[in-house]
């Protein structure tokens, strides 16, 4: 026991002391924050400069409005004010101006337009056909907006936007209907998500339903699963690479006079647990102070902690000691990534499932999906971070089920292990690693 | 001369009994027996491939055998003992990313040293070995030398009573083989038992109590070097004339056998006394010689004959 644990601390400071791991802790708080703070900054740097646009307005009666809107748009849309009272410009401004298509011009107006937003005099143009208004018109070819960017929406949308708006105003007057009494008439109506309603057993009173949060239903399942799956991550690969270098590197011949293979694999993955428990405390203690201060910690409950401990520490032994088991018996990094494939294939299993099992947790397919050992950990996890969660007896099974796969798993992997570690050349076939696991 | 050496009256560190190992079809070590004395040096020779790793990883109980019996420092058949046994392998095995203090430290608490005693002994053998300046550095800034020696204080380092050192001269530069070969020497003067795999006869022959060869298997020495060396009779001839090795050829019962430049060697069938003076009517002599073969004469005789010059039990 006492040397498992030496070679458990040497792998857990072999590794907590690299940089690569002191990288690997910040990579993903460094990389929220520069996708956080790189949007910012794109907002803030966002191209302001006046936006030209020329209207080929053939029906005769929305180019006013266009000017109008534009002109409202400019003076009280994209202006941003400061708590200290300043101003800020926070959007381009849209400036149109009529194009006149009449005779030579009008024929020619898309050929002539097309070169001035070449000569980059206009961002684009819009045109405006003459049945446009009209209520039986046809829909395709009404309004066309052309341009080189195809990628700027904001002006075709506005202009969309903007049009539709005055066409309908234009088409309400002519039916002889009140508009206002129309949005009151078709004014929408919204789901107020609640969960349920119950009666206090001491006072009696009826608790009523809280109304259902995106944040408790949705952020939290997926966040625990995939926090789950980064741990396994950054352990179970590792596995792999260690052993494999140890073996090239003829170190494991050493370790073997003085440990035995089962108390080396054991030591490894006892090391390899406590470096992915250092990182989940990690991740888990800055996710709980971000959430804390955003005054939504109270919408995780504390009950899934232990669930996320478990489940990590079943997912670890059971896919480390497989990796273990891969990287013993092979002797070079391409063969061992041909065993590895495989089973990353495994690992992410549940990540391609899980959205489906979201939107109904408790179906069949959920049920059987989350016992299946392998994928248990993650999608168990995910049942139990969506209220009300699955029945106990799921939870239970799961967890019985996913412990002797993982018994399974180490045993199955300390027998790989023990003849791998030694053997040298061509690495094993599938059927002779099956032949290794079953000698005695 | 493949009986075993009389080790009656002497306790032993390690005893063989009818040991086989077999990897598939192939039979790595047949039916091999071997007792080493305690505090004897035990020279382990052969070929490569020829079933000395496979030996040794059979005494460390990397390796279970199929069949027969290991004992090792009284322990049989377990791994008991292997805290009590120090091990350099043949292709090294160091910590490249890990500092030389750490790796050692680390290789000494393994074999059941407290961090107390493991801190002292590093400092008191990186001192000795010229390394104590380096305690700090990784093990890659090291030179093959002194990765080498590195190695050597990891085997060393909990104080075995077994030292089992398998080519620790490979690849060494004069002073730091003379350094180690003295730290090995020393080690055994502490009663320590060293058994060390060697390509080097010359070693074999300068250290060695005993010299035990092994051959596709099969134990084909095992004894002391006079006891093997008598057994191959006073055949050899060492000489040295004007004409080198051309000199000679022609002779009749004469056989070369090593030709080093300057001197040569040959197996002589009939009287050496007939030979020198046919030598003498050919050429001018500076050195004639009669010997008992040197123990890489026997090996080559062993490792490299016509097939009946093989000699098995």
């Amino acid at each position: 026991m006492n040397k498992i644990w030496r070679v458990a601390v040497t792998e857990y400071l072999n590794t907590v002391r690299t940089k690569a791991f002191i990288i690997g802790v910040l990579a993903l708080p460094v990389l929220i924050c520069l996708s956080i703070g790189l949007q910012y900054l794109g907002q803030k740097n966002k191209d302001i400069r006046d936006q030209r646009f020329a209207v080929v307005d053939r029906s005769g009666a929305l180019s006013p409005v266009i000017a109008a809107k534009a002109a409202e748009r400019n003076e009280k849309f994209i202006v941003q004010r400061g708590p200290d009272g300043s101003t800020a410009q926070r959007a381009p401004k849209f400036i149109p101006e009529l194009f006149e298509a009449t005779g030579a011009t009008g024929t020619n107006a898309e050929v002539i337009l097309s070169e001035r937003v070449r000569r980059k005099e206009l961002t684009g143009f819009v045109v405006i056909n003459t049945n446009a208004i009209a209520v039986d018109g046809s829909a395709e070819g009404d309004l066309a907006w052309f341009t080189e960017t195809q990628s700027n929406n904001e002006l075709p949308d506005w202009l969309e936007r903007t049009i539709n708006e005055e066409i309908r105003r234009l088409r309400f007057d002519q039916a002889g209907v009140d508009q206002a009494l129309v949005r009151k008439l078709s004014r929408n109506v919204t789901v107020k998500r609640l969960g349920l309603s119950k009666v206090d057993a001491t006072t009696g009173e009826v608790v009523k339903a809280k109304e259902a949060n995106r944040f408790a239903t949705f952020g939290v399942p997926v966040g625990c699963m995939f926090l789950l799956y980064m741990m396994v991550m950054s352990a179970v690969p590792a596995l792999l690479n260690t052993v494999l270098e140890e073996k090239m590197q003829k170190i494991s011949e050493v370790l073997l006079s003085a440990v035995t293979p089962f108390q080396l694999m054991l030591g490894k993955l006892v090391g390899a647990t406590m470096v992915s428990f250092t990182l989940s405390a990690l991740y888990l203690a800055g996710i709980g102070g971000l959430l804390w201060k955003l005054g939504v910690l109270n919408l995780v409950p504390p009950a899934l902690v232990p669930w996320f401990v478990l489940f990590q520490l079943l997912s670890l032994l059971m896919f480390g000691s497989i990796s273990l088991a891969i990287g013993a018996a092979c002797s070079e990094i391409r063969d061992a990534q041909n065993f590895m494939f495989p089973l990353m294939m495994v690992v992410m299993l549940p990540y391609f499932v899980f959205l489906p099992i979201m939107q109904s947790p408790g179906s069949a397919f959920a049920r059987w999906f989350s016992l299946f050992p392998p994928a248990t950990p993650s999608l168990m996890l995910l049942r139990i971070a969506i209220p009300p969660g699955p029945p106990w007896w799921e939870i239970a099974l799961g967890v019985v089920l996913t412990t002797l796969c993982t018994i399974a798993c180490v045993w199955a992997g300390a027998k790989i292990f023990r003849i791998g570690i030694l053997a040298q050349g061509q690495a094993p076939s599938f059927g002779r690693l099956f032949g290794w696991i079953l000698s005695k | 001369m493949i009986s075993a050496p009389d080790t009656s009256g002497r306790s032993l560190a390690v005893r063989l009994t009818n040991v086989t190992k077999t990897f598939g079809q192939h039979t790595a070590v047949n039916d091999l027996s071997l007792a080493v004395p305690n505090g004897s040096v035990y020279g382990f020779i052969g070929p490569n491939g020829s079933g000395k790793t496979t030996t040794i990883r059979m005494i460390l109980h990397i390796f279970h055998p199929d069949r027969g019996e290991i004992e090792v420092l009284g322990e049989r058949s377990t791994r008991a003992a292997n805290d009590r046994i120090g091990y350099l392998p043949e292709e090294r095995g160091l910590y490249k990313k890990m500092t030389v203090r750490r790796v050692l430290a680390y290789y000494a608490t393994l074999k059941g040293m407290n961090h107390r005693d493991s801190r002292e002994a590093i400092g008191h053998w990186l001192e000795k070995m010229g390394l104590a300046k380096w305690a700090n550095h990784k093990v890659e800034a090291l030179s093959k030398g002194m990765a080498q020696k590195i190695q050597f204080i990891a085997a060393v380092i909990a104080k075995p009573q077994l030292l089992i050192l398998d080519e620790p001269f490979s690849g060494l530069d004069p002073v730091n083989l003379e350094v180690l070969r003295t730290a090995i020497l020393e080690e055994r003067q502490r009663g320590t038992t060293v058994i060390f795999s060697t390509h080097d006869m010359t070693m074999a022959e300068q250290m060695c109590d005993f010299v035990f060869m092994i051959y596709k298997g099969r134990k084909v020495l095992d004894g002391t070097l006079a006891a093997i060396q008598s057994s191959y009779g006073v055949d050899t001839v060492r000489l040295r004339v004007d004409g080198g090795g051309e000199a000679v050829r022609g002779l009749d019962g004469v056989q070369l056998i090593r030709d080093l430049g300057q001197t040569q060697e040959f197996r002589c069938a009939g009287d050496p006394q007939e030979l020198l003076k046919a030598l003498a009517a050919r050429t001018r002599v500076h050195l004639f010689e009669v010997a008992k073969p040197s123990l890489h004469d026997i090996f080559i005789r062993i490792a490299a004959p016509a097939p009946e010059e093989v000699k098995h039990e």
